[in-house]
């Protein structure tokens, strides 16, 4: 029973006027799991989790948690928790009585209520703050209260509406490990929206990525950064993004000839269709600089930004390809240098599809 | 040495000073005009008023401000007066029933254009009509609709089968009060619709979303959510309905003059009476400060509650 997947989306579609916003999503969703919903702004993710919670209804299609239909349910007969964007804490009460709202609209007797309300603030650290309003409460502690109001509801999923964009950078990381940790903890299943692929990527254990209302791929996160499906999932996951270059596939299908000033030519670890134009994708972190002999992409540095951990190399001019260097190089801005990549990091992408050619 | 005085003696004054000389005083210039006018326009004749109270005023010294003062014999007599407790409660059913029927008729409207039907916002803004109009003609419009022999209501009421012959709303002592009611809930109803409909677009969506995953039906949403988020709001339309409720007089002088035999007279209206149709200035002046007693109450709950306002 343990592997019953807890929640299904069977060719979702949901339509608001004439704008179709999710076209036949299909994701299957394991009991226990962190899936999140990643993609850029308008991409349908808030409002497959919204649909999921009920607060929108979805035009074809079923939804199913725990193997029910749940269609036509309203929000609060789906037992699923939300911790909202704005984290939407009921500002007229305190942090005890918003933790405590759903225990006491079904009339839970005082010390069942006493005892959950203690038990979540002390997992949250918000022991000292219960008689306080939300307008008296950091950003990050409010986060906490809209987390212990889900929490304590014990429900059968979790759903995150970028609970982490109003944080400032520091606690955003910070949080982001907490709400995994909580996740580790508690065992629910959990659904989170955001826009920032690096949460997505820390975060779940599995990958939704999600482009005007299509899935674009899910998977686990490092596959999704391996083997890119598109060359839309290729530039949104990783970061600095991947580098694409216009190319040609040699006469012998064993190397692929660049876009770029002098042709430089790569080889590759497969044989591809002779003579067929492709998209070259190349990870920043992959290429390297060569200082011996081998052939590569030559091309000068148009700007250096040194981190300390890490450099970051512009180079050439259109398409601008970045390079991204662990060792300290002592390289100038205007100097020429030879960037090489193993053959097998290369990826290589249907120009007018965008589907990945492997 | 005055100016010297100023800089050390006095340290307030100083402050003062320099307060208009930094350019900080532009907001004292700010407050100052409108106080200023307030007290020459309402709060001097507020006092005058209460003044007149405790003088003996007869019309020969009416001109003068020096009159020979009487102590509480003025509130002695007017309690004494038969017509006074039933008058008192004459004022408090319709106060209190105006404000439950504007209250509650506003609040209903207010929630049924909440839900953003098509053309709602237009159907709202047509109610206001009923806002903009002179109580006077107000009072003309439900003079023909009360109407004994010819009026809509009564005709709308023996054709349902409610009522087998007509009521003499205006001159019957048992409705004439109602009938005034009547028209000031139709009046004030767009009022409290409109500030309610304020407080309830001013409630995040999002709280309604959260409270309804929680597990709230759409009855503990009205009584967990609105009704708490409204309070400064109805706060506000409370207490401005009160001190509204407090002032119409244009319906009384239209639709029943007080009558008949005071069965619909009120604070306000019998004030009016008192002093301009019965000339005793005096008792007129005594029932405007028991007025300014009640208002001033209302006006402190109604400052109170839009200053305990919920921060989101």
């Amino acid at each position: 029973m343990t592997n019953q997947p807890q929640i299904e989306l069977l060719s979702v579609n949901k339509h608001y006027g004439g704008f179709h916003a999710l076209k036949d999503i299909n994701v299957t969703i394991p009991k226990g799991s962190f899936v999140a919903l990643v993609g850029p702004s308008g991409c349908g993710k808030s409002t497959l989790l919204r649909s999921l919670a009920g607060l929108e209804s979805i035009s074809g299609g079923e939804i199913r948690i725990t193997g029910k239909a749940v269609n036509d349910t309203p929000p609060r007969h789906r037992d699923v928790a939300m911790v909202f964007q704005s984290y939407a804490l009921y500002p007229h009460m305190s942090v005890r009585d918003n933790m405590s709202y759903s225990m006491r609209l079904r009339k839970a007797p005082r010390a069942e209520i006493d005892a959950a309300v203690a038990d979540v603030a002390a997992i949250l650290g918000l022991g000292d703050y219960l008689d306080r309003k939300p307008n008296a409460l950091s950003g990050g502690q409010r986060q906490r209260v809209a987390m212990g109001r889900a929490i304590i509801r014990n429900p059968k999923v979790f759903l995150f509406d970028e609970p982490l964009s109003n944080l400032d950078a520091a606690l955003r990381v910070h949080m982001r490990k907490e709400i995994r940790a909580l996740h580790d903890r508690i065992g629910a299943t959990s659904v989170y929206v955001t826009h920032d692929q690096i949460e997505a990527m820390t975060m779940a254990d599995h990958v939704v990525v999600l482009k005007s209302g299509v899935v674009e791929q899910q998977g686990a996160p490092l596959s999704l950064y391996d083997t890119p499906a598109t060359k839309f999932v290729a530039g949104f996951i990783g970061s600095p993004a991947m580098n694409f270059v216009g190319g040609i596939v040699a006469d012998t299908g064993r190397a692929v000839t660049l876009d770029l000033p002098g042709a430089p030519s790569l080889p590759l670890a497969r044989t591809m269709e002779p003579r067929r134009k492709v998209d070259v994708g190349l990870r920043p972190e992959h290429l390297s600089i060569e200082t011996g002999d081998a052939p590569g992409i030559e091309t000068t540095a148009t700007s250096v930004e040194s981190t300390g951990s890490v450099t970051y190399l512009y180079c050439g001019g259109s398409p601008e390809i970045v390079v991204v260097l662990s060792e300290r190089e002592r390289i100038s801005q205007g100097e020429p240098v030879r960037l090489t990549i193993a053959p097998d990091k290369i990826h290589l992408f249907d120009p007018e599809t965008g589907a990945a050619l492997r | 040495m005055l100016s010297r005085r100023l800089r050390n003696g006095y340290p307030k004054m100083k402050r003062l000073l320099s307060s208009v000389t930094d350019g900080k005083g532009f907001d004292i210039l700010l407050v100052g005009l409108p106080l200023l006018f307030l007290l020459a326009f309402s709060g001097l004749p507020l006092l005058y008023n209460v003044l007149m109270s405790f003088q003996e005023v007869d019309i020969f010294s009416l001109g003068r401000l020096i009159r020979p003062f009487v102590g509480l014999d003025n509130y002695r007599e007017l309690f004494a007066a038969p017509e006074f407790w039933p008058i008192m409660w004459n004022t408090v059913l319709f106060v209190v029933c105006s404000i439950a029927g504007q209250f509650t008729l506003g609040l209903a409207l207010a929630l049924f254009f909440d839900t953003g039907f098509r053309g709602s916002s237009f159907l709202r803004g047509l109610f206001l009509v009923s806002w903009v109009m002179p109580g006077l003609v107000v009072g003309a419009i439900w003079n023909w609709i009360l109407s004994g022999d010819f009026g809509v209501l009564n005709y709308l009421l023996t054709s349902t089968g409610l009522i087998s012959e007509n009521i003499f709303w205006r001159s019957d002592v048992d409705y004439s009060l109602w009938a005034v009611v009547l028209a000031n809930i139709w009046l004030g109803t767009s009022f409290n619709m409109i500030l309610l409909s304020v407080g309830l677009a001013g409630i995040p969506k999002d709280l309604y979303e959260a409270s309804e995953l929680d597990g709230a039906n759409v009855l503990q949403r009205f009584f967990t959510i609105t009704l708490p988020m409204m309070r400064s709001t109805i706060g506000a339309v409370v207490s401005l309905g009160l001190i509204f409720t407090l002032q119409q007089f244009d319906l009384f002088a239209a639709i029943t003059s007080g009558g008949p035999a005071n069965s619909s007279n009120v604070a306000q209206y019998w004030a009016w009476e008192l002093s301009f149709r019965q000339y005793d200035f005096a008792k007129g002046a005594t029932v405007s400060t028991l007025m300014i007693i009640t208002v001033m109450i209302a006006a402190v709950l109604y400052v109170r509650s839009t200053r305990h306002e919920v921060r989101i």
